[in-house]
């Protein structure tokens, strides 16, 4: 097994650069999910250091070796692909037995990986099937096993559950989650999945159009999102956020938007003398997540007044679209809630939960994490 | 439970719609069955098209030449005469023909196989300087038409430097010119390009060198497609008739075409004859198209499945 480091990649195809000077180290053992939109340049990232494309600059560096022009089965990583990549000619035993083939194992070692491997992934009824026999799930396992039987440093996964139908993800996640605590091999991750990005990882990466937005673990990539994107990717329904300016006002901060005027507390924002880098009357966004509001009567005081719009129910919630303060926000309440369309409310909510984010989108919360990079280089295990 | 007596059939005799369902059930009936025969016709038509050709040749091999000019015409004969078969077979190369066909054609098929295949699969798979406009003159190539190339070709072959003695009348000479075709080239490479290229990056990653990704990986994949190529390769060059005309002048190394032309005399033509040796040409590319049409159909339906 052995740590990742990632300095300042640069990766190109043409024109469009799909991967701007990102750092991160991933600690040996650790599982860090790489979690973006489609075309983010997460994928990009994790086939740079596969070795099947090249960096056009930067660093990769494997159990502390430089393995930048280094072939790739040379750096002992092994990667499970999207669509499985099983050889469809060949049976499962032969597919899981192939980098040893290659490697030209003694056929006796070849046999007791195989079934080793095979035992760990509940293959062993399998073993003479085709791929084209077995299920999605099945094919999943099958590709695990042939990237276990090369004991390898390090795990490269390619959004390796989104080709399964939604229960089948649910369970085939549970068992990668038990998998890796079992192996504990270091394992890269990719998803654009913030289910499976929360649930599975050590840590987060949260990437954008080539660029490294966010690290950290999930709780805190959640709870103290680094920028509007961060903030609004992660989270179903994503935070609400609502336009208006920053006023200074007897020592303290306000908000002020349309038909919207909340004073922010010291824990949100340092007072207006110690923030020199916050204008007062700049332009920013004011976000808070569904969650985070609660729903009171109509006019009652110290709430923002709305009006109901539409609900959705989804069994355990009650997801309530509101038009208030000048702005349409998404409510996460009671499921047994009265309320209806068109129903009249006010919407409360803890001051201490507010974001404020600044016209470069970035949030300006005193206790939000620093830039990507720094962070990025400085990973703990929980 | 269902009441046993409410039938499908009973509903639709009690429904109000039960005369309009029926004259529709009718009209649907008559309109599939007018469809199939329409379709049957067509394609009876095209059959006797392609096949006629072929039955109108077997009718005069099993006939004496003056019965052919017979008035009125006779397409079936009233007794099945083999004459012109055993004089094909005695009394001319015959044999020897077919026997220089067969060496023929299998090498070239199978050098192409090999040669289109491994090109295919470095257009499609492997990164290198100048691939896209090599492949470009590879295609360009196929904008020459035959009769331009013989000429040269046969300069060529005559005089090969290093052979100690001139390649008409050899094999070498023969097969040599034949291999490799730059459709064959294209077919393969735009058959791997279907394959998925994460099935290469894992094999790579795996540790196969790209000769064994080739070997076990993707040469096992593409068997329709090198089954389809090995078929036209080998229909072609079965009834190939300009090269060997040139490049062969001695009886003995004739191939079946080449030698079925010579049998047209200058004054006289026994038509009896030339059938039954054209009937007899035919028989091999007809067997090897009956056994392996399978995979035609295997070979055109790899791209539309998605794997």
């Amino acid at each position: 097994m052995a740590d990742i480091l990632v300095k300042q990649l640069v990766k190109r195809f043409g024109k469009v650069e799909a991967v701007s000077n990102v750092s991160l180290q991933i600690a040996d053992g650790e599982f860090l999910v790489l979690l973006g939109p489609s075309g983010c340049g997460k994928s990009t990232i994790l086939r740079v250091v596969a070795g099947l494309e090249d960096a056009d600059s930067g660093e990769i560096v494997i159990g502390g070796r430089l393995v930048n022009f280094i072939d790739p089965v040379k750096r002992n990583v092994a990667m499970v692909f999207q669509n499985y990549a099983l050889y469809p000619h060949m049976t499962v035993y032969k597919n899981v037995a192939f980098p040893l083939q290659i490697a030209k194992k003694p056929k006796a070692e070849i046999e007791a990986s195989v079934k080793r491997a095979a035992g760990i992934l509940g293959l062993e009824e399998l073993l003479q099937r085709l791929p084209g026999q077995l299920s999605g799930g099945q094919r999943q396992r099958v590709a695990l096993a042939r990237a276990i039987v090369r004991e390898p440093d390090a795990f490269l996964m390619d959004e390796p559950l989104s080709n399964l139908d939604a229960q089948l993800r649910l369970q085939t996640r549970l068992e990668l989650i038990q998998l890796h605590q079992r192996l504990g091999i270091t394992t890269m991750y990719v998803t654009h999945d913030q289910v499976e990005a929360m649930t599975m990882g050590h840590r987060i990466a949260v990437m954008s159009e080539g660029v490294l937005q966010q690290i950290g673990t999930p709780q805190d990539v959640y709870r103290r999102p680094a920028n509007v994107f961060v903030a609004t990717f992660l989270g179903a329904p994503p935070m609400n956020l609502i336009g208006g300016t920053l006023e200074s006002v007897d020592g303290g901060w306000r908000f002020r938007g349309e038909n919207v005027d909340v004073p922010l507390s010291a824990e949100v924002l340092s007072p207006p003398e110690l923030e020199h880098e916050i204008e007062a009357s700049g332009d920013v966004q004011f976000g808070l997540r569904p969650e985070h509001f609660r729903v009171g009567a109509p006019g009652e005081d110290g709430g923002i007044a709305g009006q109901v719009r539409f609900l959705e129910p989804v069994g355990s919630d009650l997801y309530l679209t509101v038009e208030a303060g000048g702005a349409t926000l998404q409510v996460r309440t009671d499921p047994d809630s009265p309320l209806q369309q068109g129903d009249n409310l006010s919407l409360h909510f803890d001051a201490s939960r507010v974001h404020v984010f600044g016209a470069d989108g970035h949030n300006l919360r005193r206790d939000a994490p620093p830039v990507a990079s720094a962070a990025a280089l400085a990973p703990t295990i929980s | 439970m269902a009441d046993p007596g409410l039938t499908v059939e009973a509903a639709a005799d009690t429904s109000p719609h039960a005369s309009e369902y029926s004259r529709a059930a009718r009209r649907n009936r008559f309109f599939r069955l007018g469809k199939g025969l329409a379709a049957y016709i067509v394609l009876a038509v095209f059959a006797v098209i392609a096949i006629g050709p072929f039955l109108y040749l077997l009718s005069p091999s099993f006939r004496k030449s003056y019965e052919l000019f017979s008035y009125p015409p006779q397409w079936i004969p009233k007794t099945f005469y083999t004459g012109n078969f055993a004089t094909i077979l005695h009394e001319t190369s015959y044999l020897r023909w077919g026997l220089n066909t067969a060496i023929f054609t299998v090498s070239v098929t199978l050098i192409t196989l090999v040669i289109d295949t491994l090109a295919g699969y470095a257009f499609a798979r492997l990164r290198f300087p100048g691939k896209t406009v090599l492949f470009a003159l590879v295609l360009a190539t196929l904008m020459i038409p035959t009769a331009v190339l013989i000429a040269p070709l046969y300069i060529m072959i005559s005089h090969l430097p290093g052979w100690t003695h001139s390649g008409v009348n050899t094999f070498p000479g023969m097969i040599l010119p034949m291999v490799a075709s730059p459709l064959g080239v294209f077919m393969m490479r735009q058959f791997i390009s279907t394959l998925p290229e994460a099935l290469v990056e894992a094999a790579r990653l795996d540790g196969a060198s790209e000769w064994q990704i080739f070997r076990k990986i993707v040469l096992p994949l593409m068997k329709p497609a090198i089954v389809v190529l090995g078929i036209f390769t080998f229909m072609f060059q079965w009834v190939n008739f300009l090269w060997p005309l040139v490049i062969t002048t001695t009886d003995d190394m004739k191939t079946l075409t080449v030698g079925v032309a010579s049998l047209q005399g200058q004054f006289v033509t026994n038509w009896g004859v030339i059938s039954a040796a054209a009937v007899m040409t035919m028989v091999p590319v007809i067997i090897i198209f009956l056994v392996f049409q399978r995979w035609f159909v295997q070979a055109s339906m790899a791209g539309a499945l998605k794997q």
